[in-house]
């Protein structure tokens, strides 16, 4: 499996790309790490031992709720959904990373 | 919001907390199984792929520890965390647990016993509907110095019509008939009241009904209703009294209901008639066209209309008033009497004569509760400073701070409930005891039992108290960490760490147990001054007497009263034993306050009768001075001379004599009362003797000018008999009532006391107060002696190695045991110092509550405060002997 130099994710980071993941649609921990896999084009790879304490954190603050479902797989799994509190701290995590990269950005553009 | 679903959402989680667990492991199960197959997918033999996929997931062990740690603990999950590391904290120290729960106990016990008398003496005095609503109206003529002037029929019926902002003026007296009943007779108050005077309080009877209007005419049938503890006494409860009839001022009467069992109200009542069935008072109401304050004895009641003001209702009443005072002047004297209406709240005038000695019980009960929580701090202060090592050690591993101070907090509001349900147990065994105290100086009886309120009082001093007593103790320990930990932790400098705290506790323990040990001796001196106090009477405890009551509508000549009382008075004195007899009425008359019972004296200038002085008067029988031992200051006893048709004659007492000046009273007249509305000059009598002052009713107020007249020339009365033996009075009780149904079987006798056990009633409520400010100042004293012990054990024990040092350096055991016996005195004299203080205060306070007890005493203050110290020093001696006898060597080897 190709491994990329950014598999240290920052905590912060690993929240929101979480939030937006579930945004898209309910899903459970392990469709979760699949969708990030997959959108991110293979760039990365969720640790999945850190994965579900960030689940379960994000259920704590509110921002996502859970309820046990079946999978495709006929398995029990429990399922994750953007509450509306959720949405709202996606959006300002969105705006705080936007802002983080347009700051990085033109730092490395100053000449 | 937020916070009130965190706070729900982790109560939940409190008892789901394994359901979690299991989740979360079943969570992880299928993100296995789902890499798993997504490896054999791509064509790994399944048992690589199990290895790929757990190496991959990394660690699950660590997933589920950090899962745990983003869920958190709740506070709830904290608070049982607390608990349990209570529990067992508390098990491993159970001298100390045992000790606190015994401490506390005794004072939130105290506490809320006295807490149960405040709810049913202040809080809820009144059973009535809708109590803060009832009025009564009152009268005063203040520049005469009268308050609680009776009303007068007349005056009812024009508060009656006059008022807007009450509705149901209502009246009442109270009357002593005798009822008549399948042929026994028996002596009863009667409270004669208006028609509506239950609906008016909200009294609705038990059985059968309440007065209709109709009762209340002239002419109507008479109808009476029986008080509930009447109905037992006399009915045996049989609910078919209703209907039933009895005899009653030579009319029969029917008995039309019977009322629940509340408390009377202005008097605990047998039975009660309407208005128009008092012979007296419908005597008097003839007259009003004449008199205008005919019968001016009555209780009158009202309800304020809902959304009046009580400042209203009483404006309204006052210019009632005023309006009669200015259109009767001649009457009411306005400029002379001050005669003026207002309005009394009901519940407030209840309260009013217990209020101080309840909420003085109350303060100190509080006080001994502080005192019992300074005690535990302390011990918990000692047990805090032993457990160094461990709290230092929990710091260093991350606790923080607040989180050590809550456990601890919990741990003494553990400790504290216990005591309180023990103090609970306490106060539901004495509350029959307490309601009965606080039933003397109320007019009603007293429910001081453990209710709703009581509980939630006792739940909220516990926990008060536990947070008090674990806060001081949780505050002052501050782990020195480094030092702690370190071997041999205990530093001869550590000992002095908190002692100061400590010290200060006990001094403060000393301070108040100092004051309420004083504040109760004073009680008690003035208790011993009360029985001592010379009444002006003799031979109390040889004296019996025995209420003789004649009936007045068979009797109503004055001649046929005492034709009876004189065949009783001549076949008592033949009785074995009996050394001599006499009659009085010394039964206090009913509340008849008539504005013009004056006296003039002949020789001095006549007075205004609204400004002369006001006398009471007296019927005696001839032995009655020499039977009590009054004394005969001069002139001679009342003789057979002194008949119906001599002229009438008086002995006047001391005070009553001082009116005539420098000159002697003996030979000249006096009048009382002024001509009636009949027309009829009031008696002229004149004085044959001065007689000893005599205090008969309440022993701490000063005697009242009083002449006495001769059985013979007085009218009828309610009779006393006294008879003098030479043993045991109550022997002869038996005999007495047989003497006086053999002259008149239908009359009732009642009352059968010695004048002995009559004196010792009225002292019941000082000596009840003395009492159970003498137990809680003694519950005080011994706490504050424990404390004291303890405290001084643990500097001892904490010190051991010190000691130990100082007596291998050469120092003998005398000066050792000095130096733990300063420490006591240390710690005693501060708090002696501030004892006095608050011991004067004390007394200032009590002054009122005194009779013939200065409330300073330095000489008394001298005793106690050296009573103190040595009982301190006793207290000290065990921890200082066990200091001394430590052998040096040991002590210098141990921790």
């Amino acid at each position: 499996m190709p491994k990329s130099g950014h598999n240290d994710l920052l905590q912060g980071t690993l929240d929101l790309l979480v939030l937006k993941t579930v945004a898209l649609g309910p899903e459970h921990g392990w469709g979760i790490a699949q969708r990030i896999r997959q959108i991110s084009g293979e760039v990365f790879q969720v640790n999945q031992g850190s994965l579900y304490p960030a689940l379960h954190r994000l259920e704590e603050h509110g921002w996502v709720a859970s309820e046990w479902g079946v999978s495709d797989a006929n398995r029990q799994a429990k399922f994750y959904r953007l509450t509306r509190a959720g949405a709202r701290q996606l959006t300002r995590e969105t705006e705080s990373w936007a802002e983080m990269v347009s700051g990085v950005a033109r730092i490395l553009e100053a000449k | 919001m937020a916070i009130v679903t965190r706070a729900w959402q982790g109560l939940k989680l409190l008892f789901l907390r394994n359901r979690l667990e299991t989740d979360l492991e079943k969570e992880v199960d299928f993100h296995l199984h789902m890499e798993i197959d997504r490896h054999v997918a791509s064509g790994l033999p399944p048992a690589e792929a199990r290895r790929v996929a757990l190496r991959d997931f990394g660690g699950v062990d660590r997933a589920r520890e950090e899962v745990r740690d983003a869920r958190g603990i709740t506070f709830w999950e904290g608070l049982r965390q607390d608990v349990r590391f209570g529990l067992r904290s508390l098990r491993r120290s159970p001298g100390y647990t045992l000790a606190a729960i015994v401490t506390l106990g005794l004072g939130i016990g105290a506490t809320t016993a006295i807490f149960g008398v405040v709810n049913g003496v202040l809080l809820h005095p009144l059973p009535y509907q809708d109590s803060s609503r009832l009025i009564r109206i009152n009268q005063d003529a203040k520049l005469i110095n009268e308050t609680n002037v009776g009303v007068a029929i007349a005056e009812v019926w024009d508060y009656r019509k006059a008022l807007t902002t009450v509705k149901d003026v209502v009246e009442y007296h109270q009357m002593t008939f005798i009822l008549l009943d399948r042929g026994e007779a028996d002596r009863v108050s009667t409270g004669v009241v208006s028609s509506s005077y239950f609906e008016t309080f909200g009294v609705r009877p038990l059985f059968g009904r309440t007065f209709r209007e109709s009762d209340d005419v002239l002419g109507a049938e008479p109808v009476l209703i029986l008080s509930n503890a009447y109905w037992l006494k006399k009915f045996g409860g049989e609910s078919r009294v209703v209907g039933t009839h009895v005899e009653m001022n030579d009319k029969v009467h029917t008995i039309i209901g019977v009322l629940p069992p509340i408390p009377g109200y202005p008097n605990q009542d047998d039975v009660y008639m309407p208005t128009s069935a008092c012979p007296f008072r419908a005597a008097a109401e003839k007259t009003i066209a004449k008199d205008r304050r005919a019968f001016g004895a009555l209780s009158v009641f009202a309800r304020m209309k809902p959304g009046v003001t009580p400042e209203r209702a009483n404006a309204e009443i006052a210019t009632a008033a005023q309006k009669f005072a200015e259109s009767r002047p001649e009457v009411y004297k306005p400029a002379v009497t001050g005669f003026q209406g207002n309005l009394v709240s009901l519940e407030g005038e209840i309260t009013q004569d217990a209020r101080p000695i309840v909420w003085t019980l109350f303060v100190t009960t509080g006080l001994v509760l502080l005192i019992a929580c300074a005690n535990v701090a302390n011990l918990a202060l000692s047990r805090t400073l032993r457990r160094d090592r461990e709290l230092a050690l929990r710091a260093a591993l991350g606790a923080r701070r607040s989180r050590i101070l809550r456990q601890l907090l919990t741990e003494s509001t553990m400790v504290a409930l216990a005591g309180g349900a023990a103090g609970l147990v306490l106060a539901w065994a004495t509350s029959g005891l307490l309601a009965a105290f606080a039933g003397l100086f109320t007019p009603r009886a007293v429910d001081a039992s453990v209710d709703g309120t009581v509980l939630l009082f006792a739940l909220a001093v516990s926990v008060v108290t536990g947070i008090i007593a674990g806060a001081i103790p949780a505050l002052a320990s501050r782990p020195a960490l480094v030092a702690a930990l370190k071997d041999g932790g205990a530093q001869a400098g550590d000992a002095q760490r908190g002692l100061r705290l400590r010290g200060a506790l006990v001094s403060a323990q000393v301070a108040v147990g100092f004051a309420l040990v004083i504040s109760a001796g004073l009680l008690l001196e003035s208790l011993h001054q009360l029985y001592d106090a010379n009444l002006g009477y003799q031979h109390a405890d040889k004296v019996l007497a025995m209420d003789v009551c004649c009936n007045f509508t068979r009797q109503g000549k004055a001649e046929d009263a005492q034709r009876i009382y004189k065949a009783i008075l001549e076949r008592a004195v033949t009785l074995p034993g009996a050394r001599q007899v006499a009659i009085t009425d010394g039964v206090p008359r009913s509340n008849i306050t008539p504005i013009d019972a004056t006296l003039h004296i002949e020789g001095q200038p006549p007075v205004d009768s609204a400004r002369a002085p006001r006398v009471d008067a007296r019927v005696v029988s001839d032995d009655y001075f020499s039977l009590l031992g009054i004394p005969m200051l001069a002139g001679r006893a009342f003789a057979t001379t002194d008949g119906r048709d001599a002229r009438p004659v008086a002995a006047v007492n001391q005070t009553m004599a001082r009116m005539w000046g420098t000159r002697d009273p003996i030979g000249t007249t006096f009048v009382v009362g002024e001509t009636g509305p009949d027309g009829k000059a009031p008696p002229r009598f004149t004085v044959v003797a001065v007689v000893g002052d005599v205090r008969q009713f309440a022993v701490d107020s000063p005697a009242s000018a009083v002449f006495y007249t001769p059985m013979l020339q007085s009218g009828s009365f309610h009779g006393r008999v006294l008879i003098r033996t030479d043993g045991d009075p109550l022997q002869l009780a038996a005999s007495l009532r047989a003497v006086v149904r053999a002259v008149d079987a239908q009359v009732p006798v009642s009352g059968v006391q010695t004048l002995e056990a009559l004196r010792e009633n009225r002292l019941t409520t000082p000596r009840l107060g003395a009492v159970l400010l003498a137990v809680f100042a003694g519950v005080a004293l011994l706490i504050t002696l424990a404390g004291l012990g303890a405290v001084i054990a643990t500097t001892v024990s904490q010190r051991s190695r010190e000691f130990g040092l100082r007596m291998a350096l050469g120092a003998s055991r005398r000066s050792v045991l000095g130096v733990v016996l300063m420490q006591g005195a240390w710690m005693l004299g501060p708090g002696l110092v501030l004892g006095l203080g608050g011991a004067v205060l004390c007394g200032r306070a009590l002054q009122s509550d005194l009779y013939q007890t200065p409330p300073i005493q330095p000489l008394v203050y001298g005793v106690v405060a050296a009573l103190f110290v040595i009982a301190g020093l006793l207290a000290c001696l065990g921890p200082a002997r066990r200091a001394i006898s430590t052998d040096p060597l040991v002590a210098l080897r141990s921790e």
